[in-house]
Order: C-alpha cells, then sequence, then structure tokens
C-alpha cells in the first residue's frame, strides 16, 4: 500500500498574486509527483482550499488535477479543515464530492447519543479511512467527547485516521498558545494518523497508537512561514515508512534587519549593500525590519527603490515586514512584544494612563471583557441564546 | 437544653466538671460553660472516674463481687460514683463574635451541649474551602467548617496521620471542593495514581471535569495527556532534591549549561568537548554525571544515537511544563501520575514544574499582576522525601524554598506525612494550617503539638484517640483549635449533583448517514 498524505494546502491564500499562484502551483506539483509515484490514493487533511469558496480560477486548476487523479484511478479522500469547512454546510468541498472528485471521510451517524464514525474502504487496497473534520477554535474537540471508540477500535484491517488539529504533546514551543488536545483524544489501533492544521513537519509513533504524521503546508501560508519553513512539502507512506516530498518552486532569501539606532539612510545604504553582494534570481525575497530609529520615520526608507533593484536582479517577488520598526519622532504606543496575548495587554497598560476607570482594575477588567468576548457559539446553541449568553457574562464583570 | 455536669475545680489549664450521671461525655466533645456574662466554649480533653467511698472500700466491693458473687450495690449510687471531665476553655462567645478565653467559667455553673446558636460566629470566610462538619467527640454537627482558602493555600497546609487514618479521603474532598473555585488552582504528584480515579471515584467524575488536567506517561485515558517532557526544558537547578552531586559534579553540570544552553544534557551524555574548561574536572566526575543522568532520564546512548525510553524526550513535549503552569493560573487542578517513576524522578518532575511555577509568580508580583492570580497549592505525598531533614542537610530544594517563601508569592504546599518528626521544626513552624488526623505514635504527635497554630499540649489523648475521618485543625486561620469529621469521599460525590446545564449535542460538518 503506498499513498500520499497532503494537508494543508491553502488554495487561494496570499493577496499577493504571484504568491497566490504558488499555493496552487505547488498543489499541481504534488498531484504531479503522487502520480508519478503511482501512489494508491491520495489523503487530504483539511484546508485543501483556504476558504469556503476559493476563487473560481484557483478552483479551475484545483478540479483539472482532480480530474487527472481520477483518470489515473487514483482515490482522493478528505476532510474539511478549518479553514475550508463551513457551519452552513455549503462549502465547495462538497461540489468536488458531488462531482465524484474527491470523497469526503467524516461520515458517521448518531447512536444513543454517540457519535459512530463509519469508514470508508478504498476498493484497491481495502484501506479503512475515517476521520474527524477540523473547526476554528477546535470545536471538534466536543466531537471527540461524543465518539463511540469501541467500534473504531474494535475494526479490522489496515485504519486510517484523518484529523485537522493541534495534539498537545507534540507542539512545538512557538505552538504554545494555540488551541490544542491530547494525543488520547484520537481513537486508538489505528495504523496511520493523518494530521493536518499546524504547520510543522512531524511523524512521530506514540504509545499504543500508530503514526502520527503532520505534513506541514503544502506552500508557506505567511511571511513568517516563507522565513522559517522555505517551502513546504507531503508524504508519500509506504508500508508504514513516511517520506517527505518537498516541493520547492523557488528558493527563499530571508534578511532581516536591525534597524535600532539607526536612520533611514543608513538602512537604504545597507539595503543597497546586501543587494548588490547577493545571487537574486527567481529568488523570493523577504525583508523584516526591527527596532527604533535614531531620528527619521520608516516612510523616509525609499522602499520602492529597494524593490527596483531586487526586482532588477530578477527575484521572483519581494515581501517586507516592518511592523517592529518604530521611531522615536512620534509619541505613539509602542509594542516590543510579538505575541498576541502580550500586545493585547501592552496596548491595555499604554492607555490605562491615558483613560483611567475609578472603581475597576482596567487591566482585569480589559482582559476578562475580551476573553468574553472571545467565545464561540457553542454547537446546538442559538444565536438568540449565545447573545443572552455574552450579554450575561459581560454584565457579570461590569458589576 | 440538658445540664450535662457541673464545673466544680481546676485551674485555667484544667477546669474540673462533674459528669451528670445519665450523661455520657466523650473525649474531644464540645461543651457551653458561663462567665457572669458570656458563653464559654470547653473542650473534654480527660475523663477519669472519682468516687465518695475510699479507694479501701472500693477494692473490698469489688473483691467480694469477684469472689464470693456479692451483688455491688451503694445507697444513692448517683452520688457516690461518677465520672469528672477535664475541659479547656477554646474562646469566649458572645452572640455573634468569639474571642480568646482569658476568664474562668463560673464556680458551680453548670455546662452544657452545644447547639447551632451558640457557633453562629463560625459563618463562611471569603473564598472557603470546605473541610468538613463541626465534630463534638465522635459525633458530628450540623455547622459546616471552611476556611478562607487563598489563606490556608498560600501559608501551606500539613496533613500528618497513621495510615489508614483518611489522609487521602481528605486530601480528594479538599481537591473535589477545590476544582470549580476560581480562587485556586492545585498541583497534585500523584504517586499511587488515586485521585484521578482511574478505576474508581475520583476527580473525573466531577461535573466541572474539565477544571481537572491529568498527565500520566502510560496510556492515558481519552482526553487527557501523555506526560512528556522535553530535556531541552532541564535545568541543572532542577535536580536539586532529586539527585545528590558533589560539588565538583554541580560545578561540571554549570559549565555545560553555560556552553551548550538549552542542549547540556545531549552535550553531557554525548561526551561533548567543554573545550578549556574540561581540564578542570577529571574523567571520573564527568563520567558519574553522564551516567546519573542517562539514569534519572532514562536515556540510552549507544556512542552514535541518543534514545529516549522514558518521559524525558527529544521530540516533542516541548510545552508541557508551560501548559500546566498555565492550567494552574486558570485555577485547574492539575494531577500528575508519578506512580510509575522512581522517587528522584518523581522529585525531579515536581522540581521542574515548582521552579517554573514559582519564577513566574515571582514574576508577577514584581510587574503588580499577582492579586489577579489565583493562589497555587501544591500537593505532596510523603512529603519528608523532599522536607526531610535528612534531605535538607544536603542542601535546599524548591520545596523548601516554597515553604520557606512561597506564601509571599501566592505558592504554598500541602505536606501530606505519616512522620512529622522528619520535617525541620522551622518549617513545620511555617506550615500555618494543620489538620491533623489519627497519630499513634507518640513522637509525632508531639512534633505537631509543639508547632501547632493554637496550643495543644492538653490534646495528646485527643489526638490519639481520632478515629477515622476525624480531624483537628489548628491553623492561624482558625480562632480555635476545631475538631471537625470529614465526609466520605464517595458520599461528597454522590451529593454533587450536575448543575452545568447539558448542550445539545450537534455534529454539523459530519456527514449524516
Amino acid at each position: 500500500m503506498k499513498f500520499a498524505h497532503i494537508a494543508d494546502c491553502h488554495i487561494g491564500s496570499w493577496r499577493d498574486p504571484l504568491l497566490k499562484d504558488l499555493a496552487i502551483t505547488a498543489f499541481e506539483k504534488a498531484i504531479d509527483k503522487t502520480i508519478e509515484e503511482k501512489v494508491d490514493f491520495v489523503i487530504i487533511a483539511g484546508d485543501l482550499f483556504n476558504t469556503s469558496f476559493p476563487p473560481v480560477d484557483q478552483l479551475k486548476r484545483t478540479v483539472t488535477k482532480l480530474k487527472q487523479l481520477k483518470d489515473n484511478n487514483i482515490p482522493v479522500y478528505f476532510i474539511a479543515g478549518s479553514h475550508d469547512y463551513s457551519p452552513s454546510g455549503k462549502t465547495m468541498l462538497d461540489v468536488l464530492e458531488n462531482a465524484g472528485l474527491a470523497t469526503n471521510v467524516c461520515k458517521g451517524e448518531i447512536i444513543d447519543g454517540k457519535l459512530k464514525l463509519q469508514f470508508t474502504t478504498d476498493p484497491k487496497t481495502g484501506a479503512k479511512l475515517t476521520g474527524i473534520l477540523g473547526k476554528m477554535g477546535a470545536l471538534e474537540e466536543k466531537y471527540f467527547e461524543q465518539l463511540d471508540r469501541n467500534s473504531l477500535e474494535s475494526e479490522s484491517g489496515h485504519k486510517i485516521f484523518l484529523f485537522h488539529a493541534l495534539l498537545t504533546e507534540l507542539k512545538p514551543k512557538s505552538y504554545e498558545k494555540v488551541d490544542s488536545y491530547a494525543v488520547s483524544t484520537l481513537p486508538k489501533s489505528f495504523d496511520y494518523y493523518a494530521g493536518g492544521h499546524p504547520h510543522f513537519v512531524l511523524s512521530e509513533k506514540m504509545g499504543e497508537k500508530g503514526i502520527i504524521a503532520y505534513t506541514g503546508p503544502l506552500f508557506p501560508n505567511s511571511f513568517s512561514e516563507l522565513e522559517e519553513l522555505k517551502h513546504g512539502g507531503f508524504f508519500i507512506v509506504e508500508d508504514q515508512q513516511s517520506t517527505r516530498i518537498p516541493i520547492k518552486l523557488h528558493d527563499v532569501e530571508s534578511w532581516k534587519l536591525d534597524c535600532n539606532k539607526k536612520v533611514p539612510e543608513q538602512i537604504q545604504a545597507e539595503l543597497k549593500t546586501l543587494i548588490e553582494k547577493a545571487e537574486l534570481k527567481d529568488k523570493i525575497i523577504t525583508l523584516r525590519l526591527s527596532g527604533t530609529l535614531e531620528s527619521g520615520k520608516p516612510s523616509d526608507i525609499n522602499f520602492k527603490e529597494i524593490f527596483d533593484s531586487i526586482k532588477e536582479k530578477g527575484a521572483y517577488a519581494i515581501l517586507k515586514n516592518s511592523s517592529a520598526l518604530t521611531t522615536k519622532d512620534f509619541e505613539e504606543i509602542k509594542i516590543e512584544v510579538a505575541h498576541k496575548d502580550q500586545l493585547e495587554e501592552s496596548l491595555i497598560n499604554e492607555h490605562i494612563s491615558k483613560d483611567d476607570v475609578d472603581h475597576l482594575d482596567p487591566i482585569a477588567l480589559s482582559k476578562k471583557l475580551l476573553e468574553t468576548l472571545d467565545n464561540n457559539k457553542e454547537e446546538g446553541e442559538t444565536v438568540y441564546n449565545f447573545e443572552k449568553r455574552l450579554k450575561e457574562e459581560v454584565e457579570k464583570i461590569l458589576h | 437544653m440538658g445540664v450535662k455536669g457541673l464545673i466544680i475545680s481546676g485551674d485555667f489549664n484544667k477546669v474540673i466538671a462533674r459528669q451528670k450521671s445519665e450523661q455520657s461525655l466523650q473525649i474531644g466533645e464540645l461543651l457551653i460553660g458561663k462567665t457572669a456574662d458570656s458563653n464559654v466554649l470547653l473542650q473534654v480533653t480527660d475523663l477519669l472516674y472519682a468516687s465518695q467511698i475510699s479507694q479501701q472500700n472500693l477494692e473490698l466491693v469489688s473483691g467480694m463481687n469477684l469472689e464470693q458473687g456479692s451483688p455491688i450495690e451503694f445507697f444513692d449510687e448517683n452520688l457516690r460514683a461518677y465520672n469528672l471531665a477535664i475541659l479547656k476553655s477554646l474562646i469566649v462567645t458572645d452572640q455573634d463574635s468569639a474571642q480568646l478565653c482569658k476568664q474562668l467559667p463560673s464556680f458551680l455553673s453548670p455546662i452544657r451541649d452545644i447547639t447551632k446558636e451558640d457557633l453562629s460566629f463560625i459563618t463562611t470566610p471569603k473564598n472557603p474551602l470546605s473541610l468538613g462538619k463541626l465534630r463534638s467527640g465522635s459525633k458530628a454537627v450540623n455547622v459546616d467548617i471552611a476556611l478562607n482558602g487563598v489563606d490556608v493555600f498560600s501559608h501551606h497546609i500539613l496533613i500528618p496521620a497513621t495510615t489508614g487514618k483518611g489522609k487521602s479521603n481528605l486530601t480528594s474532598c479538599i481537591l473535589w471542593d477545590c476544582v470549580d473555585k476560581e480562587y485556586c488552582g492545585i498541583l497534585v504528584l500523584d504517586p499511587h495514581d488515586e485521585y484521578y480515579g482511574r478505576t474508581k471515584t475520583g476527580l473525573k467524575d466531577h461535573p466541572q471535569k474539565d477544571k481537572v488536567s491529568y498527565y500520566t506517561p502510560n496510556n492515558p485515558p481519552p482526553g487527557e495527556k501523555t506526560l512528556k517532557i522535553n530535556i531541552q526544558n532541564i535545568k541543572p537547578y532542577h535536580f536539586d532534591g532529586a539527585a545528590n552531586w558533589s560539588p565538583p559534579q554541580r560545578q561540571a553540570l554549570s559549565m555545560f549549561y553555560k556552553k551548550f544552553g538549552k542542549k547540556w544534557v545531549e552535550a553531557v551524555v554525548m561526551d561533548k568537548d567543554l573545550d578549556q574548561s574540561t581540564r578542570f574536572f577529571q574523567d571520573g566526575t564527568l563520567a558519574v554525571i553522564k551516567r546519573k543522568l542517562l539514569s534519572i532520564l532514562d536515556l540510552d546512548w549507544d556512542g552514535e544515537k541518543l534514545d529516549c525510553k522514558g518521559i524525558f524526550c527529544l521530540k516533542g513535549g516541548d510545552t508541557t511544563i508551560n501548559d500546566i503552569c498555565t492550567d494552574l493560573e486558570k485555577s485547574k487542578t492539575v494531577i500528575i501520575d508519578t506512580s510509575h517513576f522512581a522517587g528522584d524522578v518523581e522529585i525531579l518532575i515536581g522540581s521542574l514544574i515548582s521552579s517554573e511555577l514559582l519564577k513566574k509568580y515571582k514574576h508577577y508580583k514584581l510587574t503588580g499582576e499577582l492579586k489577579e492570580k489565583p493562589v497555587i497549592n501544591i500537593v505532596l505525598e510523603e512529603a519528608p522525601r523532599v522536607l526531610g531533614k535528612e534531605v535538607l542537610e544536603k542542601g535546599p530544594n524548591i520545596f523548601s524554598t516554597i515553604a520557606r517563601e512561597g506564601r509571599k508569592f501566592k505558592v504554598g504546599l500541602t505536606a501530606i506525612t505519616q512522620l512529622p518528626s522528619l520535617i525541620p521544626r522551622e518549617i513545620l513552624a511555617n506550615m500555618n494550617t494543620k489538620i491533623i488526623l489519627g497519630i499513634e505514635m507518640a513522637p509525632e504527635r508531639q512534633a505537631i503539638i509543639d508547632s501547632a497554630s493554637q496550643d495543644l499540649s492538653d490534646d495528646n489523648r485527643n489526638i490519639a484517640s481520632l478515629d477515622i475521618g476525624e480531624a483537628i485543625i489548628t491553623s492561624n486561620f482558625s480562632k480555635f483549635a476545631t475538631p471537625i469529621k470529614i465526609p466520605l469521599f464517595e458520599e461528597v460525590v454522590k451529593q454533587t449533583k450536575d448543575s452545568k446545564p447539558k448542550a445539545k449535542n450537534s455534529f454539523s460538518g459530519i456527514q449524516m448517514s
């Protein structure tokens, strides 16, 4: 048995048209490779698309490749991910399934209040596949709580479980604040757990479980992912041995410039020297600037000129991140931290001195309000009840 | 209310009362006496026989009964043979207030049973930690005893008792009570894997189970976590109390940490070079630290590949310590199943978590955030393993540091032990709440009496006679040494109703057949 495990293609992501094109190109390359490798079937563990309704041009190219797989008698099994799932049930994935191009393996029935998942059997290999979709905020964890595990665990044969979630015991430090759940949440006795959602690569056997694998994205999905991962990839699994197939479209060169106590002219000069020395042909360049300028403001740096010089040297695309670049010239809120929680707290702190609250602790109050308003609507909860619950919780905090 | 006796003599420490003939008094029983203008709460500390008939005559009469079968009969028997009770004054009560007792109850005044009204000064404090019902002798009185949980947890708790006297039951009850409380987060190092209740009733059955986090190295129940700790999270000082290092070995560890940072453990076991510094250490020193690390961390090094066999791993487990700290900060109860580990590994795990926790809370104090944080309490079974005199003679560890200064940072300990006498007096004195269960061994009782928050010098017998589920709380946060009856944990679980409204099941996104 030989199959491909793909996840987090995020087709349709990136606003920049050049990079948007790379996301779908990566998918096309991956499918070409699976056909070339003559895999028995392809698994997509969530987030094929970046939204439930991807742009038509992207969809067209996706359908073409899925059709090619079908023509080569390679079935595609998938689950929805946190990006391409739609609570209304209207998602392009349904269209693909109805067209016979792919099969959603997240199927089941409710028996005595428990979720009994059904297996989809691959006709060629006899592999039995099932799984649970991913939702925003790890809301699918409740499905696992209601899962009829016995029926899944007692099933014989070669079993594959698809999931789209971050697992606590396996998450690296950079994912510390991301919603996750324990490995034990997954049912036991599957041979392969095809994971998606976190954008890092991992393949590991844990306890009584088979191999738990994350492929990482097919193409980096953000500035920092481009810096860190450089390129995406997927797994080809044969006889329980997984091989990572990298999808390299362009080399990525990442520049990080410390602008502390420098003036815009100095930075511009440094960048020019950098560009002159570097071989940039066909590369993606990421430029991250940080620090506090000695004088002037970030807009004094002539980025257009810099970008033009980079393009002249044949670079494929240039991305700039100057969110951590500040200036002394303006009295503004200065944030030295990168994480969302820290950012929120720093902003609250900055504002306290400007707008004092008499009788309440403003930090605690703001944090509690943010936390409460961040609540998601629960499964089965009506909009009315959800609003009522939120109002009650907010009132409780304010009184 | 019936009279139970009359105060007849004694002094301030030992008030003597004659027991009324048809009444029966018990050691530990609470009674109400009177001064001119208020009530005095009294407690029976001892009981003895008394008679108007001389000892010589008593011996003669009993001899006639034993040897000749003559019945024992006295004229006005109730007047001539009776019991005396030794009482101690606990507090003076006046309506809803109570003060320490500084006067004698009136001479020849009656003593009677307590009523709920007499105890109206016992109120529910802020952030209540429920401990059971007030006990008078062996009878429970329908008055709930609760202490301010924030004070009690941050100023440390000691639970001393002989085996079988109900330490686990009491701890289970305390943990159950704390699960849904927002004022505290509890870390339990559970060497017997008993509190989660894998195979019996436990915290897993709590209606707010989502506030219980369980880590176990093997086969976790669905939804619970596998205990995995990345070796890069370990720092040399985490071994304090878990391993005995000689001064040169300790210095070598520091050197490795200084040079290799997070990868110091790998550097030691893979014989990486310390460059210039290597010459300061003998080969034997480096070999010993390598051997000890391999053994404690359950690592395997074949000269080429480093394998992790236990919970300490190279891949994954990066966020375990931080996840645990975050759970505790969210007022959760975190149970670590350490039943599979040797003592040193258990202490290392406890040390890793506790050190990070104390570090975080020290930082919160610095930034002024501490008042917003819940108090954290660390439950330590067989506490002398880390707080014993012998252990601390070799150097301090994180637990002795917490015992000494944790209360300033809202981090406290609950030390459970059969042998409190092994814990240094200084630490015992820092444990400001002691929940004393039955202790049969006199030296152990004495260690507790000597370090109690209230004067228990007359309670030696009282402590010895404590039955299963009976306890005395002596605390800086209670007005008197309070006798309590601890409920049976299984009963507590039965009584707790699932108050959380059940959300309607919905499985949107799953294709239903």
